[in-house]
This record gives C-alpha cells, sequence and structure tokens, in this order.
C-alpha cells in the first residue's frame, strides 16, 4: 500500500467536506496531498485513490492529466514558473525567463542536476499589473508563491538566493526586490491600487490586517448580512440585486439577478463563487480573496440566503495558493464569529462554505466545466440547457457568480440600489475594477465607475506609455479573450455598450496596453499559444482549429510565412467561433480575429522581411511505417493546388486561397 | 400515445415523437447528417460538431448540434445551406488535420464513416503544411483491443459505452487540448467483459481487434448473420469468412435480446473454429487404435454394435447425450434416434433431467433482455439467486447494470461469492454453498414478518427457519435477510432468476420448492425463471432430450403427445422413464452398456465417470476434437461447429434463433450433427429423408406443438419465441409446499467448496484464442486471505485441495470477495477438474494443504 493510514485519514477528511455520496469532489484535494507527500502523483498513488473514491483508476489518471499543477513525474525541489503570457511578455517575461535559464544552468522544461530546481513556462498567474513574475512551487509542502516585478537579471538572482537562504517561504504574500532589499523573505503587501476618491470594492486593500475579520467588522462589516437576513426575505433580496442591475464581472456580463431568478425550485441548491480567475490580464479578484476576502464571505451569505443555499462553494485556481490561505482563514474567523455555521445570527438561516482549489486549467472558468471540475472530474463543458440554475452541481439548481459580482452584493445591499446605480451609465450600472497591464507607466487595479474613457484610464490613472517614445498601439479592453481596439478608439467610455460598439466586448475588464513597439505577430502567436495550451480537448473545432493556428504563426514567426497564410488563418478562425462547444473556442480567435483584420499590414511586412521568397515550407508529414520516417518529404504545398475540376471539389469555397 | 410535434426540415415537415432529436427527425425524411461522436445507443455529447445545422430559436437561425437538441413545434431545420456546407467541410478539414491518413493497412478502411464522410462532406484537399502529430499507433489497451491514438478522432464513444452500458469506465481522456488522448491507466488494461463492443463503434480505425487483426478486408469477406452459442443468451452477431475461414465476429442488432453488444467471448473467443486439430474423418478404433475411416464404415459400425447390444442387454443398456451446445436439429434427432431407433427414454444432457428446472418464468426473463434507455424498469426488483450474469452471460449483467442505473431497478442477490453485480448496494445474502433453501425460507419467514402475517400459509410453512438457523448454518446476518425482504416486500413486479448451481439434484429440488413459496407469496409466480447456462439449453428441453419428457415439454405419458409422436415417427414410443445424465454416466460399464454422446464431455468432468466410459461394450462420440472423451470411444463421429451448419438455437427466453451456415472447410469430411444422425438412421433402415437443417426444423414445429409456425423462413434474421398459450405443460400450477433443507456434509475445520461457471474458463475450446491466454483462469483455488493466513499457504503457493473424493494441485490466489471458509475453484480450469473433488456432489467440505 502507498497511501499511509496517515495520508488516508487526510483524504478522508477533504471527502468528508462535500455532501454524502459526491466524495468524487474531493478528488483534486486528494491529488494535492498525494503529490505533497511524493512530489508528483505516482500510478499506484492514484489506484488506490480510487479505490477510496469507489471509481475506476482511469478516471484518477484522466484528472491528473487534465491539471496543469498535478505531475506525473516529480519536479524539482523548487519548480519556478516563468508567466510568459501576453501581458507579462509585453514587460519582458522573455528576459526574465533567459535570466533563470542562465542563472540556473538548465533549459525551460528541464530540472537542475541536484534536483534543486525545475523551470517551466507558465500561463497567466493572475499577475499581470507586476510583471513579469514567477511562482515557485515548494514540494515537500505544496506551498506556492509569487515573486513579481522581476525586471533585471539582479532581480532574478535575489530570488534565486532567497529560496537557496531558505527564507522564501516564510509567507506566502507575494514578494518583490523592491519591497525585500535585505532578502529576509518578508512580504511586499498588496500591488498598485487606485481608481476614484472613495473606493468600495477596494476600500480596505493596503490597510493594515485588511484581510482580518475585525478590520473589517470595524468597518462595519457583517452588519448588513445581519439586517438582510433578519429583516428580508429571501425574494426581496433578489429584488434588490435584480434592481441594482449588476452585471457578471467574470466576462459575459449577464445580470446577477436575473440568473438567480431562473432557479429552479428543486432542493438543494448550491451557491458557487467562481474565483477561478485565469482570463489573460485580469487579476482583480484576487486582491478581493486577498485582502478583503470578508467582504465577499458578506456577500456570499446573502446572495446564498437570497437563493436558499445552505452549501456554498468557492472555487479558486489553484496557483493562487496565498489567496485560498487566505480564504480558509476568513471562513473559519466567520464561522468562530457565528456569520457562518448553523443559525447565523440567530436565525434559522445555515450555510456552511467550502474553499475548493482548483489545479490548473483555464477552461474552469467556464462555468459549466468549473462544476464539471468541482464534481471530480476533467474540466470539461457541459451541454446547455440544463443551464446550472435548473441542473448545476450534483444536477441541482446551482447559481455560479464571479467573486466581484458577489462583492457587489455586498454593496448593493449596504448601500442600497439607488445609491448603486448613482455610478456609471443606465445599462452598466456600478463601479468596477479594472485590471491595467503591459505598455503603461502605473499598472495595477483601478477602481472606476463604468463609462470611464479608455483614455482616463491609460493616462491619468496607468500614467500613459510605458516609454514615452513608443505610444501606445493596440488595447485589449476585457482580457485576452477580447477583440483589439486600436489607437484611435481610446475614447471609447469601458461600458459594456460603448465597448461593443466599439467592436470589441467589455469582458473581464483586463486592459492590456500594447506600445509600437511590440510585434503584432508576437502577440498573435503568444495568444494561440495559451489557447491551444488551454483547450481543453473535448470539441473538434477548438481542439485542431488552435493548434492549427499556433503552428502557422510559429512558422510565420521562424520566417517561413507565406502571405496566404493571413487569409488561411481568418478563414480557420471563423470555423472555430461559434462552431465549437463552449465560448472558449470563440474567446480564442476574436484576438486573432481582429488582429489580423486591424494590423494585416504589419503581418504582410514580416513574412515580406523573413521570407522574402515566399519559400514553401517543407512537407514533413512522413507514414511512420516508411523505413525512412522522419525525413522530410520532397513534396511542397504547390501538390496540394486543385488541377482543374476534381469531381471531389465540392461547389463550396475550400479553406485553400490559391495565388 | 405519446404527444407528435411537427417541424419543418429543409422544407419538408415531419411529425415526429416529442423529445426525438434533429438528427433522428432528419434520418426520417431520409436526410443525412454527418455524426462521429453521436450514436444511437449513447447519450448525446456534441463534441464532434460535425452534425451543426441551421435551427431556428428565439435568436432566428442558428448553427446547433442536430444530435443533442430536441426536436420543438414548429421548428425550422436547415442542413443544406451554404454555411452548413462549409462548416461540415471545415470539420473534416480540422478532424483530419492530424489523421494519419494510414488507411492501406487499417481494418477500418472500406468499413470507416471517416472514409464515407470524407468522401461525400469533405473538402477534398488539405491545407495543412504543418508537421502532423505523433501518438502511439500500435498500443495494446487489453490483450484483445488494440489501440491507434493518432486515428482515434476523440468522439468518446468508447468511453461512453464502457461508462453507460459497462459502468466501468476504464479508458479516459488523458491530456489535454490537441494533446487529448484516449487511453488507460498505466497497468490497468480494458477487462470489462463486454469491452470489445467499442471496436464496432469506433467511426474510425483507433480501435481495432487484436484476434481478427489484419485478416480480412472488409470489401473481401461473406457475411452471415448468425447468433453466438457460447452462452444462453442468444446474441446476434455477424460471421465475416473468407475463403473457408472465420475471420471476424461483429455484433448484430436484436433490441429483444443483445442491442447490439456480444461479450468478449463471443466476439473473440472463436479461433477454435479455423483450429487444424479439428477432427475431419471418422475414426474407427482397431487394434485398440483410433483409426481413420470411411463413414460408411463408421456409421454401419455404429449401427451393427448398437443393434446387437440391444438384441443382447435391451434398449435400456443404450443411452445417448444430447448438448446444450448444439441445435436444435441435432438434439431433436438424436433424441428421435433414441426413442424411436433404439427404443428408449435414456436420453438426457448436462444439467438436463438433472436439475430443477422450471419453465415457469421464461416470459417474464424478456423483459430483462431488452435494454433499458427509458427511466421505469419492467422489474423494479431482481432477485438473483446462485446465477452471476457477469461470469455467466456479460450480455444480460450489461441489462442489468442498464436497468438498475437507467432504471432505478434493485438487485437482490443470494449467491455464495460476491459477484460483480453486488457493488449495486442491494442486499447481498452471502449464503454458504448448499444452504439457499433455509436461506429463501428465512427470506419468506422476514418477509410475513414485515407484512404482520403470521396466519399465511407461507408463514406456516417457513416458521421454521429461525433467526439462529439462517444466521448460522447460512452465515447470513438477518439485518441483511431483513433488508432484502423489505426490497421485496415494496416491490411491484419482483423476478427471481436462479441457475443451475443451485438447482442440481436434491438440493436444487428442495430450493424449487423454497422459491415457488416465496414467489406464490409475492404473487407473482410467473415472475421465477430458472436460466440455463448452454445456448441450447432451453432448446434441449423443448426438444424432449430429456429422460422424463418428450418434444415439447409433453410428460411421457401424455396420451395425445405420444400419438402425434407415434404417427410422425412411424413407432410406438418407449413409456418407461429413462435414465438422466447423472445417472447414466454412473451405471456406464454396468448397467449401461453403450453411450452415444454427441458435443458433450463428461470425462473431463469427473474422473469416475472417465473411468466408467472405459468400462462400456462400445461408445459412440460425436465432436469437433478429439476431446478426453472422444479418446476413449470406439467411434469418433467428425462433426462440423455451428458456424458451418444450418441450425436453430432457442434462448432462455425462449426466443427460436437461426445460426445459418456461414463457411465450411472443403478440405474437410465432418458433417452436420443432424446429417450425421440422419444417415445413421438409414442404417437403422428408417427412411427419415431430411434434405436438410430446414426439413428437420420444420418437423419439429410438428413433434412440438409449442413450436408451431416456427419455420426456418419464419424465424428471419431476429427469431421468433415460441408461444406459450395453450400448452398446460409448460405452465405448471405451482403450488405451496414445505422445503425442506437437506442434509449437508458436516464441516470438519476444513472449507467449503465453491465452484461455478466463469466466462474465461481456459477450457478445451476457449485456450485455442492464444490472444485470450493471460485472461483465463489458471488452476487456481482462491481463498480468502485470512483463511490462507491461517493456512500458512501464502499467494501464489502450490497448495493440494483434497476432498473425500480426489485432490487436485492448484495455485492459491488470495481474492477477499471469497467468503472466509470457502474456497473457489472454477469449473474447466485447464487440467484440473474440479468434479475430482465433487464427484457429483453439490456441496463438499476440502482441506487445503
Amino acid at each position: 500500500m502507498m497511501l499511509s493510514e496517515p495520508i488516508r485519514t487526510e483524504i478522508k477528511k477533504w471527502m468528508d467536506l462535500y455532501p454524502a455520496g459526491r466524495q468524487r469532489s474531493a478528488i483534486l484535494p486528494a491529488l494535492y496531498v498525494i503529490q505533497r507527500e511524493f512530489g508528483y502523483c505516482p500510478v499506484e498513488a492514484q489506484n488506490e485513490l480510487a479505490e477510496m473514491l469507489e471509481i475506476e483508476p482511469a478516471e484518477v489518471g484522466g484528472v491528473v492529466d487534465f491539471y496543469h499543477m498535478l505531475h506525473t513525474e516529480p519536479k524539482g525541489e523548487y519548480h519556478v514558473e516563468v508567466c510568459t503570457n501576453v501581458p507579462c511578455m509585453l514587460r519582458g517575461a522573455g528576459q526574465c525567463m533567459h535570466h533563470f535559464e542562465e542563472k540556473l544552468g538548465i533549459h525551460h522544461g528541464e530540472t537542475t542536476a541536484d534536483d534543486k530546481y525545475s523551470l517551466d513556462h507558465m500561463e497567466c498567474l493572475g499577475s499581470c499589473g507586476t510583471a513579469p513574475m514567477v511562482s515557485v512551487t515548494e514540494r515537500k509542502t505544496g506551498q506556492i508563491r509569487y515573486f513579481e516585478e522581476l525586471d533585471s537579471a539582479e532581480d532574478v538572482q535575489k530570488v534565486i538566493d532567497l529560496v537557496n537562504s531558505g527564507k522564501a517561504f516564510t509567507t506566502l504574500e507575494r514578494w518583490t526586490p523592491e519591497g525585500d532589499p535585505k532578502l529576509t523573505g518578508k512580504a511586499a503587501g498588496p500591488y498598485r491600487i487606485g481608481g476614484m476618491e472613495e473606493r468600495f470594492l477596494t476600500a480596505r486593500v493596503g490597510k493594515k490586517d485588511s484581510h482580518k475579520i475585525a478590520t473589517y467588522i470595524a468597518d462595519g462589516g457583517y452588519e448588513t448580512a445581519k439586517r438582510v437576513l433578519t429583516t428580508m426575505k429571501p425574494e426581496e433580496v433578489v429584488e434588490q440585486v435584480k434592481a441594482s442591475g449588476i452585471r457578471g464581472r467574470g466576462g459575459a456580463g449577464f445580470p446577477t439577478g436575473m440568473k438567480w431568478g431562473f432557479l429552479a425550485p428543486a432542493m438543494p441548491r448550491y451557491l458557487v463563487v467562481n474565483a477561478d480567475e485565469s482570463e489573460p490580464g485580469t487579476f482583480k479578484d484576487r486582491i478581493i480573496i486577498e485582502y478583503d476576502p470578508h467582504q465577499l464571505i458578506e456577500g456570499i451569505i446573502m446572495s446564498a440566503y437570497a437563493i436558499k443555499s445552505e452549501l456554498a462553494f468557492i472555487y479558486i485556481r489553484g496557483e493562487y495558493y496565498f489567496g485560498y490561505t487566505r480564504l480558509v482563514e476568513a471562513v473559519k474567523e466567520a464561522t468562530k464569529k457565528g456569520f457562518l455555521g448553523e443559525k447565523i445570527f440567530g436565525t434559522d438561516v445555515n450555510l456552511r462554505i467550502v474553499v475548493h482549489r482548483g489545479a490548473g486549467a483555464y477552461e474552469c472558468g467556464e462555468e459549466t466545466a468549473l462544476l464539471t471540475s468541482l464534481e471530480g472530474y476533467r474540466g470539461h463543458p457541459r451541454m446547455k440547457p440544463p443551464f446550472p440554475a435548473v441542473e448545476g452541481l450534483y444536477a441541482k439548481p446551482t447559481i455560479v457568480n464571479n467573486v466581484e459580482s458577489i462583492a457587489n452584493v455586498t454593496h448593493v445591499m449596504r448601500h442600497g440600489v439607488e445609491w448603486y446605480r448613482t455610478f456609471g451609465t443606465e445599462k452598466s450600472p456600478g463601479m468596477r475594477i479594472f485590471c491595467l497591464s503591459g505598455n503603461v507607466k502605473y499598472p495595477g487595479l483601478y477602481e472606476l465607475p463604468h463609462a470611464t474613457p479608455l483614455r482616463d484610464l491609460l493616462f491619468k490613472y496607468g500614467g500613459g506609455p510605458q516609454h514615452d517614445e513608443h505610444p501606445f498601439k493596440a488595447i485589449v479592453p476585457g482580457g485576452l479573450s477580447m477583440k483589439l481596439l486600436t489607437a484611435d478608439q481610446l475614447d471609447t467610455p469601458l461600458d459594456y455598450e460603448a465597448v461593443q460598439a466599439a467592436g470589441s466586448l467589455l469582458g473581464s475588464a483586463g486592459v492590456i496596453a500594447i506600445d509600437n513597439s511590440q510585434s503584432m505577430v508576437k502577440v498573435a502567436r503568444r495568444t494561440l499559444s495559451f489557447y491551444r495550451e488551454e483547450s481543453c480537448g473535448k470539441c473538434t473545432p477548438c481542439r485542431e482549429g488552435t493548434g492549427w493556428l499556433e503552428d502557422i504563426l510559429l512558422r510565420i514567426e521562424e520566417g517561413g510565412g507565406r502571405v496566404k497564410d493571413i487569409d488561411l488563418m481568418a478563414r480557420i478562425t471563423t470555423f472555430i467561433a461559434g462552431k465549437s462547444f463552449c465560448p472558449f473556442g470563440e474567446a480564442s480567435v476574436w484576438g486573432l480575429q481582429s488582429n489580423l483584420a486591424k494590423y494585416r499590414a504589419e503581418f504582410e511586412q514580416y513574412i515580406a522581411l523573413t521570407n522574402p521568397e515566399e519559400a514553401p515550407p517543407v512537407i514533413p508529414i512522413r507514414p511512420i511505417y516508411r523505413p525512412d520516417a522522419g525525413k522530410p518529404s520532397v513534396a511542397t504545398d504547390s501538390a496540394f493546388e486543385i488541377e482543374g475540376e476534381s469531381p471531389l471539389n465540392r461547389d463550396t469555397p475550400v479553406l485553400a486561397v490559391g495565388d | 400515445m405519446t404527444d407528435l410535434v411537427t417541424l419543418t426540415i429543409d422544407d419538408r415537415q415531419v411529425s415526429v415523437p416529442k423529445g426525438t432529436l434533429v438528427l433522428d427527425a432528419a434520418a426520417k425524411l431520409g436526410i443525412e447528417i454527418p455524426v462521429f461522436c453521436s450514436h444511437p445507443k449513447l447519450d448525446p455529447v456534441a463534441c464532434c460538431r460535425m452534425c451543426l445545422v441551421e435551427i431556428s430559436g428565439p435568436r432566428g437561425m442558428m448553427l446547433q448540434t442536430a444530435c443533442s437538441v430536441p426536436v420543438a413545434q414548429d421548428m425550422v431545420v436547415k442542413t443544406d445551406t451554404q454555411q452548413v456546407k462549409e462548416v461540415q467541410e471545415a470539420n473534416l478539414a480540422f478532424i483530419l488535420l492530424n489523421h494519419p491518413l494510414d488507411c492501406p493497412i487499417c481494418d477500418k478502411g472500406g468499413e470507416c464513416p471517416l472514409q464515407d464522410q470524407t468522401m461525400q462532406f469533405g473538402p477534398g484537399l488539405s491545407q495543412l503544411v504543418e508537421p502532423k502529430r505523433m501518438k502511439n499507433k500500435n498500443y495494446l489497451i487489453s490483450d484483445t483491443i488494440v489501440l491507434d491514438q493518432e486515428r482515434c478522432v476523440v468522439c468518446w464513444r468508447c468511453i461512453r459505452y464502457l461508462e453507460e452500458w459497462e459502468d466501468k469506465p476504464q479508458l479516459a481522456l488523458f491530456e489535454r487540448g490537441g494533446k487529448t488522448i484516449i487511453d488507460i491507466q498505466d497497468g490497468k488494461p480494458v477487462d470489462a467483459k463486454t469491452s470489445g463492443n467499442i471496436i464496432d463503434i469506433c467511426p474510425v480505425g483507433a480501435l481495432t481487434n487484436r484476434v481478427a487483426r489484419f485478416s480480412y478486408r472488409p470489401w473481401e469477406i461473406e457475411r452471415t448473420p448468425s447468433i453466438c452459442t457460447q452462452c444462453s443468451m442468444g446474441c446476434n452477431l455477424r460471421i465475416d469468412t473468407r475463403t473457408h475461414k472465420l475471420r471476424r465476429v461483429i455484433g448484430r442488432e436484436n433490441m429483444q435480446v443483445n442491442d447490439q453488444w456480444i461479450c468478449d467471448k463471443g466476439r473473440f473467443a472463436n479461433a477454435w473454429v479455423n483450429d487444424e486439430g479439428r477432427l475431419t474423418m471418422p475414426l474407427v478404433r482397431k487394434n485398440g487404435e483410433l483409426t481413420p475411416a470411411p463413414w460408411s464404415e463408421a456409421l454401419a459400425l455404429v449401427a451393427e454394435k448398437l443393434q446387437a447390444l440391444k438384441q443382447q442387454h435391451g434398449a435400456n443398456a443404450i443411452g445417448a447425450i444430447g448438448s446444450a451446445k448444439l441445435s436444435n436439429e441435432s438434439n431433436y434427432l438424436l433424441q428421435r434416434f433414441m426413442r424411436q431407433l433404439i427404443g428408449t427414454n435414456n436420453i438426457d444432457h448436462r444439467d438436463g433431467g438433472d436439475v430443477a428446472a422450471l419453465p415457469t418464468g421464461m416470459p417474464a426473463l424478456a423483459d430483462v433482455m431488452k435494454p433499458q434507455y427509458g427511466p421505469d424498469p419492467k422489474h423494479d426488483v431482481i432477485m438473483l439467486v446462485g446465477v452471476d450474469p457477469s461470469e455467466e452471460m456479460p450480455v444480460l449483467d450489461v441489462h442489468l447494470k442498464r436497468a438498475v442505473r437507467r432504471g432505478k431497478a434493485q438487485l437482490v442477490i443470494v449467491h455464495p461469492r460476491q459477484i460483480e453485480l453486488t457493488r449495486y448496494n442491494g442486499p447481498f445474502l452471502q449464503a454458504n454453498p448448499g444452504t439457499e433453501t433455509t436461506l429463501i425460507n428465512g427470506l419468506l419467514l422476514a418477509l410475513t414478518v414485515a407484512k404482520n402475517d403470521t396466519t399465511s400459509e407461507a408463514h406456516k410453512l417457513s416458521a421454521g427457519a429461525s433467526d439462529r438457523q439462517v444466521e448460522q448454518l447460512c452465515g447470513v446476518s438477518m439485518a441483511d435477510v431483513r433488508k432484502a425482504a423489505d426490497a421485496l416486500a415494496g416491490a411491484q413486479n419482483p423476478l427471481i432468476i436462479y441457475g443451475p448451481m443451485v438447482a442440481r439434484g436434491e438440493l436444487g429440488a428442495a430450493l424449487r420448492q423454497a422459491l415457488t413459496n416465496l414467489a406464490l407469496y409475492l404473487g407473482k409466480p410467473e415472475n421465477l425463471a430458472y436460466i440455463g447456462l448452454e445456448a441450447n439449453s432451453q432448446g434441449c428441453r423443448d426438444m424432449g432430450v430429456l429422460p422424463d419428457r418428450l418434444p415439447g415439454h409433453a410428460a411421457l405419458d401424455d396420451r395425445m403427445a405420444s400419438d402425434l409422436l407415434g404417427k410422425l415417427w412411424g413407432c410406438a414410443l418407449p413409456v418407461h422413464p429413462g435414465k438422466t445424465y447423472k445417472q447414466m454416466l454412473d451405471a456406464a460399464g454396468s448397467e449401461v452398456k453403450a453411450l452415444y454422446i454427441m458435443g458433450a464431455n463428461p470425462a473431463s468432468e469427473r474422473p469416475t465417470w472417465a473411468e466408467n466410459l472405459d468400462k462400456l461394450d462400445f461408445l459412440v462420440v460425436q465432436e469437433l476434437f478429439l476431446t478426453e472423451t472422444a479418446a476413449k470411444a470406439d467411434v469418433v463421429l467428425p462433426a462440423v461447429s455451428w458456424a458451418e451448419q444450418d441450425g436453430t438455437f432457442t434462448n432462455l427466453e425462449r426466443r427460436v434463433q437461426r445460426a445459418p451456415k456461414a463457411l465450411g472447410n472443403p478440405q474437410s469430411k465432418a458433417a452436420p450433427d443432424w446429417m450425421i444422425l440422419d444417415h445413421l438412421a438409414t442404417y437403422f433402415d428408417a427412411q427419415w429423408g431430411h434434405a436438410s437443417a430446414q426439413a428437420v426444423t420444420a418437423e419439429i414445429a410438428q413433434a412440438a406443438p409449442i413450436y408451431n409456425g416456427l419455420t426456418w423462413e419464419a424465424l428471419g434474421d431476429q427469431g421468433l419465441q415460441w408461444s406459450v398459450a395453450d400448452h398446460s405443460y409448460v405452465q405448471p400450477e405451482l403450488s405451496y409446499a414445505r422445503a425442506v433443507q437437506p442434509d449437508l456434509p458436516k464441516a470438519d475445520g476444513g472449507l467449503t467448496l465453491v465452484s461455478g461457471t466463469v466466462l474465461y474458463d481456459g477450457g478445451n475450446l476457449f485456450g485455442l484464442t492464444k490472444q485470450m491466454k493471460n485472461m483465463a483462469f489458471g488452476a487456481e483455488v482462491h481463498l480468502n486471505p485470512a483463511d490462507g493466513e491461517k493456512l500458512g499457504a501464502g499467494d501464489g503457493a502450490t497448495v493440494t485441495v483434497r476432498s473425500d473424493y480426489g485432490a487436485l494441485k492448484l495455485a492459491v490466489k488470495f481474492d477477499a470477495t471469497v467468503k472466509p471458509g470457502l474456497a473457489w475453484i472454477p469449473e474447466s480450469l485447464p487440467n484440473a477438474p474440479v468434479g475430482a473433488l465433487l464427484n457429483g456432489n453439490m456441496v463438499v467440505q476440502v482441506v487445503v494443504g
């Protein structure tokens, strides 16, 4: 037996957290326990876990393989992962990786000979305002800490020195070279925060002990929840939220109150808070979770009350380890105070919150995939209908809301609908935490009312272009998925309707500024690399299409592009968008579509420069049963041109775009 | 009547039942929408996106998957627009992007949905100039299935089959995104007993049949719709042949029997048909040696010897053993031969006259043969007594799993082993072998108590089964018995199934009465069903291959039946009951001087019988192979297999099905069983004159009134059930009587032996499919680890298992599913006949050391 009794006991404790008969939900926490114990998830341990969960071993194996943070082979004692996604890339993540490679003497994807360090690329870690950055995972404890603002080789050296000194994990709060010049490992505190004069969602961030319940209570915290639970009916809360017009902050912008109204009458019901913040360019939920978790919990208490749920889950992305510890602590504090548990505030209302860690899968931010993941499966999206409000978690009526949406509920209920509607516009009411990253002077979080002009955000708060000689070229207004805005669209007000009118979407309000020193070819390629990496693989167009696009972009980047590749890519994107199983497919190509449409000249220029002869690519496809398998073929793509009228050619235009 | 919904597809109106999927509604109009992931037997998942069509919705015409959207009134669907065609082309381009296109060496080539759809809907050219992804191409996921991950289009059909039908998701998606693959967990091969069905439903050549691999091209094979004869289900299958060889077996749909599934034994374990060791010439013993001889010589010798022995010792000194593995035609002619030409009722088959079977439950059994798609099961509680469908009839196992999972049926299981179906939380009563009568009495008592009934006959009859007796003798806790009683008490339409394991001999007779009492008390005597284990167990009974029954189950003294048969055969029938299988073999060499054994191998069953066979004056064996029994024969008559002759078989729910000749070996002189008997009759100066098996089928329809109308032509490809109406002798009146527990051998500190049929038994025929060698049970005795440790026998140690009758050398296998105090040795293990220990007894104590 590989799993010892203490480990089994620990796993059983996790299993007990979930409703009876749903113990499979504990698969990720259990695998974390196993990984902490063995440094990875050995097959034998997986099989024993399968037995404990009463499922087939292959089901555990499939889950381990799906989630990025679970390993089937041991990593080094310290696993350094450099975020190289677009927001970090714009601010020098490539250099950062290079420094690590040099200093550790290994290439990314490798482990040092002494088994101390493994180095890897990583997708967005929700630290875009403090790029470039790395996350370091300590194998023996499973703890993760972020090391941010690593602008130079010296900064990178400091991280390595700190890790080597053994002080890197004295706290899990983020670290910056500036915040810890003496290398004691001390925390840097919250990152840059700003915006309007009086802030609400981020009001306490930066204050001492802002995450503690005492601080929150001193600010009048939990008073609202108490009032709501003791004086209002659940239906009244739903009405208030409806009237407030809060729109979902996860990306789709669906009205929160309306979603609640779709609930099927069946019981039990579940509230699931989506804290799987993974959209590149987005890091707003992180600040709430890390520095003001109690406003979220108060929001959960009122929301759960409104929808009559007695069990709420917070599904937090696995990389947010520090946020996870803060949430767990906050839930404990609130439970101790009697704000959670049985008979809250002396009423008959019960509520338990389970904080559930994901394990590294962007797709799990999609609400049905999140529920599938929470149930203990691979994070594949599910068919809608039935919608989660009818058949969600464990096939019971379920509401999935973003962290910031729930935090907004707290303020609506505290200050009232009318107050809330004084911010923003009629259709986009309220304030918003804008996440500003990329090539600006002051990247960070800015709490502003909806409809603040993009120009204000970039210049007034962001301080304008990072380098004065490089003006803005393109702006992503709502997380990497959203279509690009050009430099002449800076006056677009940042609300749902105006951004949509400008040809994009407000999404998660992750604003990424790209200046004119950046190559749009590289932006496109890195964007597609992300979607290829994170595609769940369920449906054909997304699974195959994202990889195909990345391959083409890689070839262009490496100097093998042809002008006709631009049209080919444009055409491929139209067969992913709207044809995929879930919105992910759509989101995976919007950026590329707008990039190709708006910066086509740059692509053409790049191709002309790197492949002036338009040399055709060598076709490397070889049937592997040939004796010379692996050698390039003598065929070129001209072999694929249509000649004459072939009976196989249908009367619809083919993907080919001839010369 | 279901509600009809009318919608318009490509400007044509169609009305279909509510809940129909757009895909199926289109099919009704003859409009083909291409699919990969969608399968009529599986829940929709809508992942391949091949079936995107334009469907009207609140936001106008939108692309939606026809495989997952149910129809709605006045819905408008367009499947032929420019957009739909473009999407189909694009999707095929995506699917083919990384597909290896190794069609020339792919088994699926020629019958591949991917090829067909590429031809019909594909773009006609590729735009990919990047390297194709490389994955595993020749990868065993079990001993019988090869996976090619490059060909896979990730449609999930295999995963969904294993999940939805087998409830064993042993295949899963691994990796993610473009790297997504279907795979097993490292070191955990697929072992679901119907796993081969995933080959049939794979829409590409990703899953191929290892046994049949590279041995055929689909356009060169001859296809014969047939049935499987490896168990009593009668699953429909197709035999593919070429150049006189069986090349492949695949499943064939019959919604009354097997849906479209077959088990792995039926699919893969068929190498014996092509085996070179088959008998091809009659053999006659000359100077002690079996020597090839012409048919005329062999048959003349058989006739001469049998007639001489009949003269000398009387007709009852001759006996015949039929076979439940063989067709109705062969078995019918064998009993006719014995009754008409020898003049004796000494005719039986294994698990025939020695078993307490009841014909009452057959109509009810038909209900569990239908796959459960909807929520309401026909039988809400299904009780299995001494039956292990997972090992004995895997497709029934699949049906039962569906009944439990989709229909919310509850299983009540009485079995000495913790069989696979016990995983469904239904009450499981693990009674010690031979104590079932006491257990059922106790259950009946608990049931009457649960109903506050202390006055009924059932209560009085079962009152003797005290709690103490049940707990001590049966080793079952009363709490479990009460749980089972509660389940039965709440049942609307319970079904009780029992099998030969608990129905043999004196114990079986007692249990039959106990079960009868229970069924009567439940008010459902018609739901008490016996099932045999062989392909034609039921047919043999129907044909009168029993010492006390004529064709059609008529009693020997049934005037009408005897008259009918007398006229048909032109003779007077013997009137005295004959000997049973066991009695004949026990008396072989003493009272019985000659045996005619067709397709049976009693010498391998029991050492004493092997000895007895040696003592016979004359032994004729009609066989495929030179078995242990055939080796003792004076004359061996070579027969052909079920695949090489026409015949009908009657499955456990009395469905008569055709198994037509699919191939023949022109080099062989072996003949169909019925034909051998027909020719032999001529040596007795009887001219039966059957020109074909169909002629015998027609005669059966006359001889057995229950088979009226069941001609070869009428049976068709899907078979027909024989009628239970108007034939009182197949619907006996059941009545209450005391069921007395027979005495059992004293437990003397040893272990009680449990045996039983297993699917991969390693027997003579199974062993010839060499790819499955590792799947077969070895010569093992399974012990509870606690017992093993007590005995000091480690896992894997070689031990001698000894009973009063014999001893076997076996390897110990620790098996937590074996109840402490029991030792499990399956039947038909290679070179380890468990019969040596049992010697015809149902319950035996063994000592392991």
